[in-house]
């Protein structure tokens, strides 16, 4: 062969062994209830990741990466997320896990993402006290979503004795035991505390229970989406029209409800009524992507869309995507979305501004106070 | 009290409301349909699509029970009528046939829980207590049915024909009655049921392609319990529906949700028969 | 009479000399690939295979339970959860160690063995139906479902269980032991099925009441498998957590049980391979497919389901074996050889009164089926009953074999008080019961019906099919006669009706019973079989010197064979006597044709 011939033959092998790298695509993996308790927020946050997935392809991907996502069903639940992360980590090897999912999931995806090695960002507000060193949160945790609406109550509304109704898991009990000392701390009195499975819908009896009691308000905790709903509209079927604090309903979840969740009391990271440029933009692109398909932006739907964001700036800082380099970077990058600048540098989980807001019988949440760049406190203390 | 009473009986009410067609199909032909509780999505899933359509009210229980019994009829000639020498199989294959049509929901409607609202709100003051106005129509819809059904029974033709075959199926066809014919018409009627029970409930709670199945165990034990007639089907849900709302009341829901099963076991190894009468 | 000698018994492996050597190589064949498919699979897959394995076990156990013995189980997943859950549980709160893994081993082998003996209790009581039985496994595991949600956290409720430390073992070896341990199990379960006493439990699904009848306690068999199940699926379940981290509640669930089932019904059920296939094939396909294809999947399984149901009921595994071997029905086993017993000693030590029946009543409220009936039979008796329709012969049958159907009264069978006994105990004192339509074990072999008739009297082997069959002359003479020695190897459900009457007869025997009870044995014989009939009654009276009850309406018959007969009408009764009394009494004559004229009898 001349030497001609080979170099000609060397630059092939190079060219197409080069672009075949530059095309090689930075997996990001989803596992999300897109059935089971979650399925009715899980669409909103696929399309949020979708948005932001499309946005920086357009504009080169990471270090040259385009980005592809990978999304699985985790059925809400602990058997189902099992199967998901092993899809995602070990068939699809992704290099990262950016998802929502209710605790039980969660838990449940915790072992295999340290066997894998894969930095898992969770982007839904939780309980709080989860430290796998693998685990980042871009979203709230009790210290910062409770106090405003028990603060709220007490003061505006007068109220002095609470009843707490949950579903019956980390969450829902992590988030009412929570509850549940702030008030006694604030002076107030807890009535009943009460819980149904993760998929129970027959909230009858609990009803018939809190109204007996004669409590001055309710707050409640339940796994985002079907859970709530029925909790509301048989709570409203049933006459109730208590002060109503709700935990764990984003605004989606809240227009599904219709006129039924008029006078819920929400504390949030994120409403679409937050007047920033930043949400400005990512509304208005949301709208024209998705059109008439778009699912309401929400409080577990936005943090997923800053967490794609979040580890871009991750992977740019450490100069690729390996996952200890990744990690660390996490904690000192910082991300300005919808909801302000936000750096996951507290333990792994990020300070927040808070906003207190009242659903309307359309839905839309009028804001009634917000509190800037709450500590999530001390959340995975270092080990001594 | 007074609110236990009532919860105790509009969840009387709900259970018969959804077991009556359950019922209808076991009396006449002994067989378990398994696939009732995807009967009842698919009349929740009637309901959505009416209540989007924009319909009253007033129409949407007649399509629920249209859909219901076209997918019942398709049922009987497509499947149970080659099982009725195979009980067990039949409760398979009708289980398989409940994983199907749960599919094809879930293909049509996407996998999300979706909302219907109720055609009327609000509460009823009652002896001083307020009670969710819907819930106490579940009562009267009960009671609806229950008449109609005993009407159909007693009164009309089809009625008798259906009672002469499940007292003898073999001598009924001797006096000329189209047993296979009285078999189809049954199941459609009972799938209608299912599903008139499914668009029903939905305002009281969500509407996904898996909803059917909680009830499909309770409505199960209460027929087996119930042995065969509408009567002791009513008695059966009053008695076990009852033990339940009292069980989730004052001990815990949990263990509420398995008052029925539980009871209806125990009954039934005690007495064979149930509750039926001789 | 010829020499009869007591030959010893040779029961031999249920594998010929050649048949060992390909087991052996098809060991060796499973443990080479087991050590080296992880090296070779990616690590999803092995992942994946892992898990299916454990789930396997359990559609074994399912296989056991619903294709051998008959019951639709959709419970057995309460097992598999009783398993994981021990594991969580005990490693939760007491940590991982030695001490603890025995502890959690042992709450799992002992809570799965005492909810399979309570299941089972309530489920196969004598009187039972399997769709009771169905219905008790259903509520099983919805029970235990909600006793975990009711756990808080100590059984973590919704969100099950996670984080527990574990066995600490190589992915790749625990892909062994479990492959290793679905290989031992299915092994095992395939010895044991094939054997003497897996032949019985197939009776047992096959003809429940004809078990009751042959002396065996049908409802302590069932309990023993499903604790024996209970316990295996159990260990599986554990397995299952150990690797895998996570106990959820929907590992206990009646949905993961109707899973099971699935896999059992498209694998092939009552085949034990079926059950191995169905499993891995659904779980690998799952776990691929699911992801990519989320609702056909599950639409492809519920649509096959429905086929196989309707179509094809033998499953994948059936399929393929009809294919391959084709339809011929093959004779199935080794020849069998039949050996006579060593004949009884003779009636000197039993006393001669075989029946002797007081004040026998029999009421349905007000009204009155039987009453103040009273009756004493010796042996060498051939007593016929006879009556019009609704007389109340075949209840007076009934209560005389059965301790619990009487409303009142005194019976004795061979001298023994039958109280409120069931069939099985009363067969045992010496009771034979042959029912009007033939009822034998369809789809076992002549020769491993009459195996099952002895199971009172010889313990089934639980890991070989025997070759020797020992039957006592009475059986052996029935099936020589019937030409059924020649049938050996066939199925039970191919024979004419007569032969099936035959086969029931040489089944009673072979219960050396010292009462026979027979309703309309002749109802469809032909004139031949009629006559082969009459004589071996005849000489099984005199010779054997058994009692024999006889109900019939072949008046011809009882003429000719009988020593005494007697008249029931109307639940009391009207006549027992010697049949020249009896055929020539008015007061008969009256009772079947309502003439009160005499007619002429022939003479």
């Amino acid at each position: 062969m001349t030497s001609r011939a080979f170099l000609a033959s060397l630059a092939f092998v190079a060219a197409t062994t080069a672009s075949a790298m530059a095309a090689d695509p930075i997996r990001i993996g989803v596992p999300v209830g897109l059935s089971g308790a979650n399925s009715v927020v899980a669409p909103s946050v696929v399309q949020s990741a979708e948005l932001a997935v499309e946005e920086i392809n357009a504009k080169g991907g990471v270090l040259g990466r385009p980005l592809a996502l990978d999304v699985a069903d985790d059925g809400s639940g602990a058997a189902g997320a099992q199967k998901a992360f092993d899809a995602l980590v070990f068939q699809k090897k992704v290099n990262v896990l950016i998802s929502m999912e209710t605790s039980a999931a969660r838990n449940a995806g915790l072992p295999i993402v340290a066997r894998g090695k894969t930095p898992f960002i969770y982007t839904s507000f939780y309980e709080g006290r989860s430290c796998s060193p693998y685990l980042y949160v871009n979203a709230w945790v009790p210290e910062q979503q409770v106090p405003p609406i028990v603060d709220y109550f007490n003061k505006e509304k007068k109220a002095k004795t609470y009843y707490l109704i949950g579903s019956d898991y980390a969450f829902g009990r992590g988030m009412l035991s929570f509850t549940k000392s702030y008030i006694e701390k604030t002076g107030g009195k807890v009535l009943g505390e009460e819980y149904l499975p993760m998929d129970g819908s027959d909230w009858t009896s609990i009803i018939s229970k809190l109204k007996a009691s004669g409590a001055d308000a309710i707050i409640t905790s339940t796994a985002g989406g079907a859970p709530n709903v029925t909790l509301t509209k048989q709570l409203r079927a049933a006459g109730v029209s208590l002060p109503y604090g709700n935990l764990a309903v984003d605004e989606g979840t809240a227009k599904s409800m219709g006129a039924d969740a008029a006078d819920i009391y929400i504390s949030a990271s994120y409403v679409t009524g937050i007047d920033s440029a930043a949400n400005k933009k990512f509304l208005a692109a949301m709208s024209k992507k998705f059109g008439a398909d778009l699912k309401t932006p929400n409080d577990l739907s936005v943090p997923q869309y800053e967490a794609v964001y979040a580890y871009k700036a991750a992977v740019e800082k450490a100069g690729g995507t390996d996952p200890q380099k990744v990690l660390a970077a996490l904690s000192e990058v910082s991300v300005d979305g919808p909801r302000g600048t936000i750096k996951m540098d507290k333990q792994r989980h990020a300070p927040l501004t808070m906003y207190l807001g009242q659903v309307q019988s359309d839905g839309s949440v009028k804001v009634i106070s917000s509190f800037p760049n709450v500590d999530p406190g001390a959340q995975c203390p270092p080990k001594p | 009290m007074l609110t236990v009473a009532l919860d105790a009986v509009t969840t009387a009410a709900l259970l018969f409301i959804i077991s009556s067609g359950l019922l209808i199909v076991f009396g006449v032909m002994k067989i378990i349909n398994f696939a009732h509780a995807a009967f009842v999505t698919v009349g929740a899933y009637a309901a959505l699509v009416g209540a989007r359509l924009g319909l009253p009210w007033v129409l949407v229980l007649p399509l629920a029970f249209i859909a219901g019994a076209a997918c019942g009829g398709l049922t009987e000639i497509t499947i149970v009528r080659r099982l009725y020498q195979r009980p067990l199989d039949a409760i398979l294959a009708t289980w398989g046939l409940g994983t199907v049509i749960g599919q094809i929901i879930t293909l049509i409607f996407g996998r999300e829980v979706q909302f219907v609202q109720a055609p009327f709100t609000g509460t009823i003051d009652l002896l001083g207590v307020d009670y969710s106005a819907y819930r106490i129509a579940m009562i009267a819809a009960a009671v609806i049915v229950a008449l109609v059904f005993a009407g159909l029974l007693n009164g009309t033709r089809l009625g008798l024909s259906t009672r002469a075959v499940i007292m003898n199926e073999m001598l009924a066809q001797g006096l000329g009655v189209d047993s296979a014919r009285v078999r189809l018409l049954t199941f459609a009627i009972g799938s209608g049921l299912a599903a008139l029970s499914g668009a029903l409930i939905t305002p009281l709670s969500s509407v996904d392609p898996n909803m059917g199945l909680p009830w499909l165990i309770g409505a199960f034990m209460l027929v087996m319990v119930s042995g065969g007639s509408l009567l002791t089907l009513a008695v059966s849900c009053l008695v076990l529906g009852g033990l339940q709302v009292i069980v989730s009341t004052f001990i815990n829901p949990i263990l509420g949700g398995l008052t029925i099963a539980i009871c209806a076991a125990i009954v039934l190894r005690i007495r064979p028969e149930g509750f039926a009468r001789a | 009479m010829p020499e009869v000698q007591q030959l010893g018994r040779t029961a031999t492996a249920p594998f010929g000399a050649s048949a060992k050597l390909s087991m052996v190589v098809l060991a060796l064949l499973i443990v080479g690939s087991l050590a080296l498919a992880p090296l070779v699979l990616d690590s999803y897959m092995v992942n994946i295979l892992i898990r299916a394995f454990f789930v396997a076990i359990a559609a074994v156990t399912v296989d056991i339970v619903w294709g051998y013995c008959g019951t639709l189980t959709f419970g057995q997943s309460a097992f598999f959860g009783i398993g994981v859950y021990a594991l969580a549980i005990v490693f939760t709160e007491f940590g991982f160690g030695s001490w603890q893994a025995v502890v959690a081993i042992a709450a799992a082998v002992v809570a799965a063995a005492a909810v399979a003996a309570l299941t089972g209790w309530l489920s196969f009581y004598p009187g039972s139906t399997p769709l009771y039985a169905s219905i008790v496994s259903l509520v099983v595991p919805i029970v235990l479902v909600q006793i975990i949600y009711s756990g808080g956290t100590f059984t973590g409720s919704s969100s099950g269980l996670v984080g527990f430390e574990s066995f600490d073992l190589e992915f790749e070896n625990w892909f062994r032991l479990a492959g290793l341990s679905l290989a031992v199990v299915t092994a095992v379960a395939l010895i044991v099925l094939r054997s003497d006493t897996g032949r019985l439990l197939k009776a047992l699904r096959d003809n429940d009441e004809r078990c009751t009848y042959l002396g065996i306690n049908t409802s302590r068999y069932r309990i023993v498998v499903l604790v024996v199940t209970g316990i295996v699926a159990s260990l599986a379940g554990f397995g299952y957590a150990a690797v895998g981290g996570v106990a959820a509640p929907e590992n206990a669930s009646f949905t993961f049980g109707t899973r099971l089932i699935i896999m059992v019904a498209l694998g092939g059920r009552g085949t034990i391979i079926g059950a191995v296939v169905g499993a891995l094939c659904i779980e690998v396909a799952s776990a691929y497919l699911s992801g990519s294809l989320p609702y056909v999947w599950e639409l492809i399984i519920g649509i096959a389901l429905i086929a196989v149901i309707l179509a094809f009921p033998d499953g994948l595994v059936g399929v393929i074996r009809r294919l391959t071997r084709g339809v011929q029905q093959i004779p199935r086993g080794a020849a069998t050889r039949l050996l006579p017993t060593m004949a009884a000693a003779a009636a000197d030590n039993a006393s001669q009164v075989a029946i002797e029946v007081r004040e026998l009543g029999k009421h349905f409220g007000s009204l009155s089926v039987l009453d103040g009936v009273r009756f004493t039979a010796h042996r060498a008796e051939l007593l016929s009953l006879v009556g019009p329709n609704g007389a109340g012969k075949t209840t007076l049958i009934r209560c005389l074999s059965d301790g619990r159907e009487r409303s009142t009264g005194f019976v004795a069978i061979a001298g023994h008080a039958i109280d409120r006994l069931p069939p099985d105990r009363i067969v045992q004192f010496g009771l034979g019961r042959k029912f009007q339509a033939a009822s034998v074990f369809e789809t076992l072999t002549v020769a491993e019906c009459l195996r099952v008739a002895r199971t009172h009297r010889v313990r089934p082997s639980l890991t070989a099919a025997s070759v020797d069959l020992e039957l006592p002359p009475a059986a052996i003479s029935v099936v020589e006669r019937s030409g059924l020695a020649d049938r050996l190897g066939e199925e039970a459900r191919n024979l004419s009706h007569g032969l099936k009457q035959a086969l029931e007869l040489a089944m009673v025997l072979s219960l050396e019973p010292e009462v026979l009870l027979l309703d309309e044995p002749t109802a469809g014989l032909t004139r031949a079989e009629r006559q082969a009939f009459a004589d071996i009654l005849t000489a099984l009276a005199s010779r054997d010197r058994l009692c024999i009850v006889l109900v019939e309406h072949d008046l011809d018959f009882v003429r000719e064979i009988s020593s005494r007969i007697i008249v029931l009408h109307q639940g009391k009764i009207a006549l027992d006597g010697s049949v020249d009394e009896v055929v020539n009494s008015a007061l008969v004559r009256e009772i079947y044709t309502g003439q009160s004229k005499v007619c002429e009898t022939a003479p």
